[in-house]
């Protein structure tokens, strides 16, 4: 009896012990990925950073628009900081699973492939996001200042319409290239964008058609005395 | 290619033509209602001040439906040589914005009729080359006298058209694009376009040289840099009175926006180019003018200003953020204020009307934002300070009004250290 609960005791000792052995290069391992995600993570947003600023990239975003969109979107630091942050994040991370597949955990066997076969998508997704938040910009900047020099009241209304249009429209081509919900993404696009039009359709139609008349009236009147003057 | 074929089809119709004193050239375009009255009055013009000069007459044809060429050529008859050149190609309308580019002159793609003269100018060893108009209604065998003598006889290299104009027309030119001309380059020049130009066989040439008819230069109508660049290159330049001009078409039919972006833009361009020209010119000299000298028209055209506040009103209202990206920070706090004020005490002071035009200069070239967004967020501050002018001089007669665009003249070469000191070191 003990000399059963002696073998028994060290068969379990050494089987833990063998565990633990097998299982501390792969913890060491993880670790090791870890600092190694911080230094190069860092490393790689340093020479970003760097490159950026020799290239005077803030300022091209400046003339671009593109830091004027996105303060409006509460993100107020340099376009040079928000790549340089991204850049790190996205190293760590990549470090962060490779650490994570060193574990042979049956849970995450194949959490690498996944990402990895994921990361196209959502390249796709960030260059379609970034376009679109450019032609927001683009597009609701000059529709504003069409609708003030033709003095319509309602421009700054338009121009965050079209705006927010072209975000809308944005969003639900980053979602649908996610592949997150796509049916669902098109579908509420569709009933959204055409109830709005419908919406305007029987507004200016049954609400509105004497004041669009009025207003049209209004309009080609005041450009008949406006054009007397030649300005050049 | 196009200037190869243009002068091929000038050798073929007068191969007897190997060098001419002066060529005059008609750009036209569907003008068959005035094109005739034109051509009589330049042969009549030319009969009587050059009938001993050996001439040679271009017509360039945008591709008019109407018979313009034919009629052309039946108008001038006689001994004088005439040339039809068919200047639009396939190629003409590749370019997207040439639309934009259709002058009040009503021809489309025009800089390319005026590339066709100054092409066979050149071949031609022509001592002089004036170009007229074919949709006017106004003009006089004199024309060709004042547009080609200064040229033939007096080395002038360009002669700019003066027109007797009505009150308040001709605002743009007279408060920006004409008074930032002469404190940039130094010369008194009106700056009015169109209708009718002499230019000499050497200024045709040095305008066939510059890189102003392909890329970014070509964006703008040619009406809008002719004499930017004529007084940027230190060219020989005169003004021709040619009395009032009556046109079929008018430039109103475009918006003010986009006049004024065509026209400032093609000043900022050339801002950068001939950085180096202005940046060491102080002060102002008058041009020589052929012809009797004017005055402003006593008549005012309907000018609807409570419209022009409300304009600028507007545009304080909406476009202030984008103001705030091109106005130093000291010219917005002198905007702010007049949206407080009403009509009739409505006064936009002309040192800020300055200090706008130049910060906005600055922003042109650092590209603060889309450059035509920038040219046509100008347009609301044009209208206060047009407005202002409007009611400022109301009670005044046309003297009172040359006086404040003389004074808005004497401004914009005050002000200028401020453009240049900014231009240098922001």
């Amino acid at each position: 009896m003990s000399e059963m609960w002696q073998e028994a005791m060290i068969e379990g000792f050494r089987e833990t012990m063998k565990r633990i052995g097998l299982f501390l290069p792969k913890l060491t391992a993880l670790l090791t990925f870890l600092v190694l995600g911080l230094a190069i993570g860092w490393l790689v947003k340093v020479l970003l950073l760097r490159t950026l600023k020799t290239f005077r990239f803030d300022q091209l975003c400046e003339r671009l628009g593109v830091t004027p969109a996105l303060g409006k979107a509460g993100m107020k630091q340099p376009v040079s900081h928000m790549i340089g942050r991204l850049s790190f994040w996205i190293v760590f991370l990549l470090f962060t699973f490779m650490g994570i597949d060193a574990l042979d955990l049956p849970a995450t066997a194949n959490l690498m492939n996944v990402i990895l076969g994921f990361l196209p998508q959502v390249l796709a997704a960030i260059l379609v996001a970034l376009i679109g938040a450019l032609l927001a910009n683009f597009s609701g900047e000059a529709t504003l200042i069409a609708a003030v020099n033709a003095q319509i009241e309602e421009a700054q209304l338009i121009a965050n319409l079209i705006r927010w249009g072209v975000l809308l429209f944005t969003a639900a081509m980053v979602l649908t290239q996610l592949g997150i919900a796509k049916e669902i993404v098109v579908a509420a696009f569709s009933i959204t964008f055409g109830g709005i039009v419908l919406a305007l359709a029987i507004a200016l139609g049954l609400g509105g058609r004497t004041i669009a008349k009025e207003a049209l009236e209004r309009r080609l009147r005041r450009r008949t005395t406006v054009d007397e003057v030649s300005h050049i | 290619m196009t200037q190869v074929t243009t002068w091929e089809q000038v050798r073929e119709q007068c191969p007897d033509v190997s060098k001419v004193d002066l060529l005059v050239g008609v750009p036209t375009f569907d003008h068959a209602s005035t094109v005739e009255p034109v051509m009589k009055a330049i042969v009549a013009g030319l009969e009587a001040s050059f009938s001993h000069a050996s001439i040679l007459l271009v017509n360039a044809d945008a591709g008019s439906q109407d018979g313009t060429p034919e009629m052309v050529k039946g108008a001038v008859g006689g001994p004088l040589p005439v040339a039809l050149v068919q200047h639009v190609t396939g190629s003409m309308f590749s370019n997207p914005f040439a639309h934009l580019r259709l002058s009040e002159s009503g021809v489309p793609a025009r800089e390319h009729a005026f590339r066709a003269f100054f092409t066979i100018a050149e071949e031609l060893q022509a001592k002089a080359c004036i170009v007229i108009d074919a949709n006017l209604r106004s003009v006089t065998p004199e024309w060709i006298e004042r547009l080609a003598r200064p040229v033939l006889e007096k080395e002038a290299d360009y002669v700019a058209p003066l027109f007797q104009r009505q009150r308040y027309e001709g605002s743009l030119t007279n408060s920006l694009i004409a008074p930032l001309t002469r404190a940039l380059y130094g010369k008194r020049i009106a700056c009015q376009t169109g209708g009718g130009y002499g230019f000499s066989g050497k200024l045709a040439s040095l305008y066939l040289q510059r890189d102003v008819w392909e890329g970014d230069a070509a964006r703008f109508g040619i009406d809008s840099w002719l004499t930017t660049v004529a007084v940027a290159e230190g060219s020989n330049v005169w003004q021709a009175f040619l009395g009032t001009k009556v046109q079929d078409t008018k430039a109103s039919g475009l918006d003010v926006s986009t006049v004024l972006a065509q026209a400032v833009g093609a000043s900022y361009h050339y801002m950068e180019r001939y950085q180096d020209v202005w940046e060491k010119q102080m002060g102002s000299s008058p041009v020589p003018t052929s012809g009797p000298s004017y005055e402003l028209g006593s008549e005012s055209v309907v000018i609807n200003v409570e419209r022009m506040v409300k304009g600028f009103r507007q545009g304080l209202r909406d476009l202030l953020p984008i103001w705030e990206m091109i106005l130093a920070p000291e010219t917005l706090a002198g905007i702010l204020p007049l949206g407080l004020v009403d009509e009739d005490g409505f006064r936009f002071p002309i040192p800020l009307w300055v200090q706008i035009i130049y910060d906005f200069a600055l922003a042109y070239r650092d590209k603060v934002i889309h450059r035509e967004h920038l040219l046509k967020s100008l347009t609301p501050l044009y209208l206060g300070r047009t407005a202002s002018l409007v009611l400022e001089t109301k009670d005044g007669g046309p003297d009172e009004i040359e006086r404040t665009i003389e004074q808005v003249c004497e401004w914009f070469e005050l002000l200028k250290p401020y453009l240049v000191g900014r231009w240098r070191f922001q």
